[in-house]
């Protein structure tokens, strides 16, 4: 039975169930037991008949999939599409289109992740609570790399009650009964006896009549002719003619344009704009808004007018106990923390660690602030409406958050959260980051002063990396206890670092404060090693607060935890006089799934193969969202200390895979992501404020820096993990160890290297300390 | 004043001199297919072919173009719609995956196959010096060499 609200749940979930339970507490228990969480039965809508909440068929036989998951590059319309088109029997081409749905229905809630399970995991009480309570609140989202295993029942569910409906529709026409009927996989029912066949499309209208199946049944793995299989993405054709409507591209009529400037110091109030009066007069200014005391808008009929304009506004901000804050001191104030005696407890696994141990091997990790910097800068289009009534445009991870951030910021307006609609746009990039509602609540406040004419706001990509939000910085201190055969008795590891719990839900959902920041598992998730026989354990965290906003951010605390503690482990083969593959492979005897992944990996990289001097190899396996990771990193350091990432070899078991090209592709962004920060991405703070402010100084990785990349997927039975996220993970420790093994220089702190320019845009990676 | 053409359609406009080539094209012509991504000449999701030469449009000022023959990633297709041999090679590849960067790279790359049919890893990595997001660096090399090998049939 797993733990109800544990501790890989969604982080709103507390907050939303109790606001529900206490609905359910006033209305009673009938309240609950009216949530319709079947969503729709058939119906006809035009030239097209909505079978169910998943799927529409029109008469010309084409297939529309309604996918409550956001497209940001994963390929999930892809995948989701696949899935419902396995059970339709159709053939996975261009008469199948994918829309994501604008009603927040309770059947598209991911009830499931939000309780920290796979919705097969939930049976009884749970499954009909689970459902009705959370499908209730509806929190429509994509993120945690959830979108497959969270859909992966459903939507093939979906798709066979649509082709049941669709042959009982024949079978009502030919007058036979259905079980005479068979449908080959090509758009049609056939009658075999007769040789007589229709088509999905002429079947469409009459099947919205046809009933539902109570339980429909989906088709055995042996008789799969998709899943499992490569298909071409759905959305790919449309990109390379530059066609998608990402959020930045939507055009309304009668549309302003808006820019913004927010505080360099978050906390800061505007005091005023010292010059308002000039800015007024440059041509095309509609208005200049400064937005809940917090940031100042320009409104202009162009954004470039706008962004001009403000290069020229003179804003006065308010003083904030921040103002002097910089990394130097964050820094401190995480050592500080680091050494108090009351970490929150995260993992106690034992005895407590030994006093004196006879082996000890203790290290001190670092990894800073960073922000996602999504090719698409933020940015939202909203109406408001003299109606009453709200519109928004927004690449967003969340259906659910940005109608959350209309309501709040068109409040003045009193607009009714049933009264808005958002239309989810393809998503540049997103990254956790389109979780966020700032930008989108901030283009209402502007639309509300502005009714009936839609406003689009852009931030600049200085707003975005200067001004956003991070991946929280964070400091560890581990060690362990070896024994005699060099393992480790005990382990013992803390980290301090600021909580996005707190953050994001004190952002979605101001009345709840933001909760305990405490124990946040986003804090410590990846410190703990569960899948290494180590008998005693201890992991704990500290909450570190400051001013500035830290939140989701792909793998989240994984992505530095687990860099801590995968190198730490390599300090303690090395001290065990032990290969590091070996040490893993010892460790992980418990762990058959994970050493599976281990040995695969080594072997694609030839590991133990000599490499000539200035060459290494670094190992590092991570696993989470119900997936395993495994990659080996091949670096050459040059003389002059230059870092190049030659190769990397990665293994992947993300159980049952639906479209392998692209869980491939997810490894390889994955990979990419993850060495970009591990050798060059960082902010830093001075003055209270974020010091980068766009891609001369927030360095990311180009053609010139990408490695060679080969992954191979390790065939599993299990159900769906996710592939979004769990391959940046070991990544950051294969580099650090690789250059390890390279040099005999351990590097304890992200990035990993300094970064050279080389002309306008290039860069390289170098060494920070001499080595020779 | 200032006359140009973009995708092979003539374009006569009345707009401030300084207004950037991105924003021109984003605001007053409504072609959207080159993209904002930093504004500052650094990522490349605005690049766009101006009498054939990859140029970063956001730093690209609208009074330097009289005359000149502009394409976006919209014109790179034939009229019928038949794709370019870059474009197929990018679908072959399944190179995009949030997409937004891929326009530019599109740009770069058939500037780059203009002036060097065969080009190495070597040579792709020094010339595309676009910023892609979501980690599609490996396929964006693969489709270029595709795209060069097709290239050389024809
Ligand atoms: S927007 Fe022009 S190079 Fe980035
Ligand atoms: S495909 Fe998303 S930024 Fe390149």
């Amino acid at each position: 039975m797993p733990r109800l609200l544990s501790r890989r749940s969604f982080l709103i979930t507390g907050a939303v169930l109790s606001g529900t339970v206490a609905v359910a507490a006033t209305a009673g228990i009938g309240y609950l037991a009216s949530v319709d969480i079947d969503g729709p039965d058939g119906f006809v809508d035009g030239d097209r008949a909505v079978l169910n909440a998943f799927v529409a068929i029109y008469t010309d036989g084409t297939v529309s999939v309604f996918v409550p998951k956001t497209e940001m590059g994963q390929g999930i319309h892809t995948g989701i599409a696949m899935l419902v088109a396995e059970e339709l029997g159709i053939p996975f081409d261009n008469r199948i289109s994918v829309e994501h749905p604008t009603e927040v229905l309770p059947v598209y809630g991911g009830w499931a992740s939000q309780l920290g399970i796979r919705p097969e995991e939930a049976s009884g009480p749970l499954h009909w609570l689970g459902r009705r309570a959370l499908g209730a609140a509806s929190i429509v989202s994509t993120g945690a790399s959830s979108s497959t295993y969270e859909l992966w029942t459903s939507l093939r569910q979906a798709g066979a009650a649509a082709r049941h409906m669709l042959v009982g529709a024949a079978a009502a026409e030919m007058g036979v009964a259905p079980t005479e009927l068979t449908t080959p996989g090509d758009g049609s029912v056939v009658h075999e006896a007769t040789g007589t066949s229709l088509t999905y499309g002429h079947l469409a209208l009459a099947a919205a009549t046809i009933p539902p199946p109570e339980s429909p049944e989906l088709k055995p793995a042996s008789d799969w002719q998709l899943i499992g299989r490569s298909q071409p993405r759905v959305d790919i054709p449309a990109k390379v003619r530059g066609l998608p409507v990402f959020g930045m591209d939507v055009i309304q009529p009668q549309m302003l344009h808006a820019s913004i400037r927010q505080a360099p110091v978050t906390g800061a109030a505007v005091a005023r704009v010292v010059n308002e009066a000039e800015l007024r007069e440059i041509r095309g200014i509609v208005d200049v808004v400064v937005i809940e005391d917090t940031s100042v808008a320009v409104i202009a009929d162009s954004w470039w007018t706008a962004e001009q304009a403000l290069w020229r506004a003179e804003i006065a901000w308010t003083p904030t106990e921040w103002d002097d804050l910089s990394g130097v001191e964050l820094t401190q104030r995480m050592e500080t923390a680091l050494d108090s005696d009351e970490p929150n407890v995260v993992h106690e696994e034992g005895e407590p660690f030994p006093d004196t141990p006879d082996h000890l091997v203790e290290a001190a990790y670092s990894a800073p602030l960073v922000t996602h910097a999504c090719m698409e800068s933020m940015n939202a289009t909203v109406l408001v409406r003299s109606d009453g009534t709200a519109e928004a445009w927004v690449s967003s991870q969340s259906l659910t958050s940005a109608r959350w951030g209309v309501s709040r910021g068109a409040a003045a307006a009193g607009i009714d959260l049933d009264d808005i609609t958002v239309n989810v746009m393809q998503n540049g990039g997103a990254f956790g980051r389109r979780t966020e509602l700032d930008v989108v609540q901030q283009a209402a406040f502007l639309a509300a002063l502005h009714p009936d004419r839609p406003v689009k706001l852009l931030w600049s990509r200085e707003e975005d990396i200067g001004r956003g939000i991070y991946r929280s910085h964070a400091r560890a201190r581990l060690r362990a206890a070896l024994g005699e055969d060099g393992l480790p008795i005990a382990y013992e590891a803390r980290v301090a670092g600021q909580s996005v719990a707190q953050g994001l839900m004190g952002r979605l959902l101001p009345i709840t404060g933001g909760g305990n920041p405490e124990g946040d598992f986003l804090t410590s998730e990846g410190l703990e090693s569960p899948h290494y026989a180590i008998p005693n354990q201890h992991v704990g965290s500290h909450h570190v607060p400051s001013n500035i906003r830290v939140g989701l951010w792909r793998s989240n605390g994984f992505s530095h935890n687990v860099f801590f503690a995968e190198s730490f482990f390599d300090e303690c083969a090395h001290a065990a006089g032990t290969d590091p593959l070996e040490y893993r492979r010892r460790l992980l005897v418990d762990s058959p799934r994970l050493l599976t992944v281990l040995d695969r990996v080594a072997a694609m990289a030839d590991w133990g193969s000599p490499l000539p001097p200035g060459r290494g190899r670094g190992i590092a396996i991570g696993g989470a969202y119900y997936s395993v990771v495994a990659q080996v990193v091949e670096v050459t350091v040059a003389n002059d200390g230059e870092i190049t990432v030659d190769e990397v070899s990665c293994a992947v078991d993300v159980g049952t895979v639906i479209n392998p090209d692209q869980v491939i592709a997810q490894m390889e962004g994955s990979i990419l992501w993850g060495l970009t920060t591990a050798l060059m991405s960082e902010n830093t703070v001075e003055n209270g404020s974020i010091v980068e402010s766009n891609f001369h100084d927030f360095q990311v990785q180009r053609l010139r820096n990408a490695p060679r990349i080969t992954v191979e997927i390790v065939p599993s039975e299990e159900l769906p993990g996710g592939a979004g996220e769990t391959g940046v993970i070991p990544i950051a420790p294969a580099l650090g160890n690789a250059i390890f093994a390279a040099t005999g220089h351990r590097i304890r702190s992200l990035p990993l290297a300094a970064t050279e320019t080389i002309g306008e845009r290039q860069t390289r990676s170098v060494l920070r300390t001499a080595y020779t | 004043m200032v006359t140009f053409t973009v995708n092979n359609a003539p374009v006569d406009l009345d707009v401030d001199q300084d207004k950037p080539l991105l924003w021109v094209l984003r605001e007053d012509l409504g072609i959207l297919g080159p993209k904002y991504g930093c504004g500052v000449a650094q990522c490349g999701a605005c690049r766009v072919l101006v009498n054939g030469v990859s140029v970063p449009s956001c730093v690209t000022f609208a009074g330097d173009l009289e005359g000149a023959e502009v394409v976006t990633i919209e014109g790179l297709a034939e009229p019928d719609g038949t794709l370019s041999v870059v474009q197929q090679a990018w679908i072959d590849e399944q190179v995009p995956q949030c997409g937004f960067c891929q326009p530019g790279f599109i740009i770069a790359a058939t500037a780059l196959l203009a002036s060097n049919p065969n080009p190495t890893d070597a040579e792709i990595d020094e010339e595309i010096s676009n910023i892609c997001r979501c980690g599609t660096y490996p396929r964006i090399r693969r489709a270029i060499h595709r795209a060069a090998a097709a290239l050389s049939e024809t």
